[in-house]
């Protein structure tokens, strides 16, 4: 087994980039992702890999790169943060539904106002109806594991639909962790090389993305669904794989931490995970039975696995990281996708939300412990007084 | 939890980003070299691509696992480390010391004149100068490690090298012989190790 | 009609907190005191009015415009909070008039600002 390292997010996804043998890149820079394309920029000069490496003149351009480069059958591979991510809008629907399996690899940034480079997930939650497959990682390690995973579910014939990997910008993208990189050989026995479906051809000519009729369209989107009803078993096998080959120990889904005999729980996703676990470990020192659901996958969203992970716990605290202005609790967005996934149990968890590490601030221990009494007194009043709270706010 | 040390370190953005951050880097892996759990990084929030700003770099240390990964600001610095002198008159640097602490400024200026520049200097116990440019004269740079990527220039080729050998002996946190195995320039942390002027104050 | 419903909660940033209402600034009509940039720098540009013919070409060069030219006193007159000693006006000067002297020789010109930028 190799040795770990201490890399930072942004190499620990550019070595997965390398791992995969990625053979179209297209860069463009912003903060904090940029540091993957240098990184990777670096290798292609040092020939440590083959690839082609495209400088777009923005995001859009960077996405329509690898479409193409996609369609003519390459595994390609982009990334971007922030506004960045938005100004690529227009292509995320079409590279899901031209069912291109590029691989878009994203340190969050918040988007503009503020518009510092701090981590809010909001970015890429923009895209998430567009039909991607979507996951946060919470270490270095794991935006290096997640890279190779996503490859392999999203050039899965059974699925065939690009991935946005995501990582916290700073927290994870720029503190150095330890991680440790895949054999050749393991990478090789989970990875097969990608083959494309109907790839532009000389041989055998296609036409790539052409107009569609109105009485096409119906049926388009229930197709483009349907894939989605596939999806989970891709993942849950791939995982299974990882795991295997690789020695970890992955929920596919969902990381359940102290989860079995918890009264109240954090629900969170990305680097402040990290923080939660250590204040579920000092709450339960106090007595209180805490613990922490991580999720993994955003788009495909584990509906029954979070039922079936959360249902016996009496009061859920869902920790957003992302803004949701207007939207039916006033708050993020995962609570909403929380309490439906909840709602056809027979006894529901009180379910409120926490609005933290907005703009890139630090969620701290001591805020965890103030969740920990919102949900002990949600529980004692058998009620919630508010959809949402905002920590320091 | 184990008592955590802070050490911040202020260099210029650009042209000395690079060295403020082999300090850290250096100094975390002596410390760990040592058994002391350490973690080291820039400050997120400074703008490290405009040329002369003022950037921060900080080092944690503790006997223990430090348990909080994402505070990255230094509240309460022990040990400052200046690797630009004239940062003394555009930043509060001792900002957060409690009484006692230590000063290390990269300058041929006298302790008694940089000590003029700095009004709450009753803070510091210790300050401490050695003239890291005049013993190498090298300033590395390298934007990889800056936007968080890996530099690839080697650590320690530059300043870096002798104001961590000052570091050493000013503050007895990390040892000579751990730098000599990490850094490029030995014979530059060696000269900042004996060349540096401590005075011990009140 | 379930039991009461849940709140949307209340929000109240902190005083000191407070952000101006869409990120909008004062605009600087002369200087922009909510960014000074004097602790940028290590060495400051020094001028000899005699050598000076005021030609203005630190003015066009600086990129910061910290060189004005005082009509009344018929000087060039510097901008200390806003030079961040990148010395171009001294390389574009053709009387050879400006000298780059390090910033810890002057007692004045002490910014010790709270924040780096």
């Amino acid at each position: 087994m190799a040795k770990a390292k201490m890399l930072t997010g942004c190499r620990a996804a550019a070595e997965g980039a390398k791992a995969a043998e990625v053979e179209v890149i297209c860069s463009y820079p912003i903060r904090p992702y940029t540091a993957i394309m240098m990184e990777l920029a670096k290798m292609v000069a040092n020939g440590e890999l083959n690839a082609e490496f495209v400088h777009g003149e923005g995001e859009h351009a960077q996405l329509s790169v690898v479409l193409g480069a996609c369609a003519a059958g390459a595994r390609a591979y982009t990334g971007s943060s922030g506004v960045g991510v938005t100004y690529a809008m227009e292509l995320y629907s079409p590279m899901a539904g031209g069912r291109y399996p590029v691989q878009m690899t994203i340190a969050d940034r918040t988007l503009d106002p503020p518009g510092d480079f701090g981590s809010e997930h909001t970015d890429a939650m923009c895209t998430r109806d567009n039909g991607w497959l979507l996951g946060w990682a919470c270490s270095p390690q794991e935006v290096y594991d997640n890279t190779l995973i996503a490859y392999r579910v999203g050039e899965d014939h059974r699925v065939m639909l690009p991935q946005m990997v995501c990582q916290d910008g700073y927290f994870i993208s720029h503190i150095p962790d330890k991680v440790t990189l895949g054999e050749m050989s393991q990478v090789k026995e989970f990875l097969p090389p990608y083959r494309p479906i109907g790839p532009l051809s000389l041989t055998h000519p296609v036409s790539h993305g052409p107009q569609i009729r109105p009485d096409q369209g119906a049926p388009m989107d229930a197709m483009r669904a349907q894939t989605f009803l596939a999806v989970p078993k891709v993942i849950e096998e791939a995982t299974a794989d990882f795991n295997r080959i690789f020695g970890r120990n992955y929920d596919p889904f969902v990381e359940q931490y102290k989860l079995a005999d918890a009264e109240i729980a954090f629900f969170i996703m990305g680097a402040h995970s990290n923080t939660c676990r250590t204040a579920v470990d000092r709450l339960r020192k106090q007595g209180v039975k805490a613990g922490m659901a991580r999720l993994r996958w955003v788009r495909p969203w584990p509906t029954h696995q979070l039922a079936t992970a959360l249902g016996h716990v009496k009061a859920i605290g869902v920790v957003e990281t992302s803004t949701s202005y207007g939207g039916a609790m006033r708050g993020g967005n995962l609570i909403h996708e929380l309490r439906a996934s909840l709602y056809d149990l027979d006894e529901r968890p009180l379910v409120t939300s926490f609005m933290g590490g907005l703009g890139g601030e630090t969620i701290w221990p001591a805020d965890f412990d103030n969740m920990a009494k919102v949900l002990t007194q949600a529980v004692k009043e058998k009620k919630v007084r508010n959809y949402v709270q905002w920590l320091g706010m | 939890m184990a008592k955590v040390h802070e050490i911040t370190v202020w260099a210029r953005g650009v042209i000395m980003d690079k060295e403020g951050r082999d300090v850290i880097n250096i100094f975390a892996q002596a410390a760990q070299m040592e058994g002391k759990f350490a973690q080291a990084f820039d400050n997120y929030e400074d703008l490290p691509d405009r040329v002369l700003v003022t950037v921060r770099k900080y080092v944690r240390l503790s006997d223990e696992e430090i348990e909080h990964k994402y505070v990255y600001t230094n509240d309460k610095p022990e040990v400052v480390v200046i690797t630009e002198a004239t940062i003394v008159k555009g930043i509060d640097i001792l900002r957060g010391m409690e009484k006692g602490g230590t000063l290390i400024i990269n300058t041929n200026r006298s302790i008694d004149d940089m000590l003029k520049l700095i009004p709450n200097a009753n803070l510091l116990g210790t300050v401490a100068t050695v003239d890291a440019d005049a013993i190498t004269g090298v300033r590395t740079v390298d934007f990889s490690g800056s936007e968080g990527g890996v530099d690839t220039s080697g650590i320690g080729k530059g300043i870096a090298s002798p104001m961590t050998g000052a570091i050493a002996k000013v503050t007895g946190m990390i040892k000579k012989e751990n730098l000599a195995k990490i850094v490029s320039d030995v014979s530059g942390m060696e000269r900042g190790y004996n060349e540096v002027k401590i005075k011990k104050l009140g | 009609m379930a039991k009461e419903l849940p709140g949307y909660g209340t929000i109240d940033v902190p005083k000191d907190r407070v952000v101006p209402f869409g990120a909008v600034t004062p605009a600087p009509v002369c200087q922009q005191d909510l960014f000074q940039t004097s602790n940028w720098r290590i060495v400051r540009p020094v001028k000899d009015d005699e050598k000076c013919t005021r030609c203005l070409i630190c003015y066009l060069s600086c990129p910061d415009a910290c060189w004005v030219y005082k009509e009344e006193e018929d000087v060039m007159e510097w901008v200390n909070n806003f030079c961040k000693g990148c010395q171009i006006c001294i390389q574009e000067c053709p009387s050879g008039a400006l000298t780059a002297v390090p910033e810890l020789d002057f007692p004045d010109g002490v910014a010790r600002l709270d924040k780096p930028f």
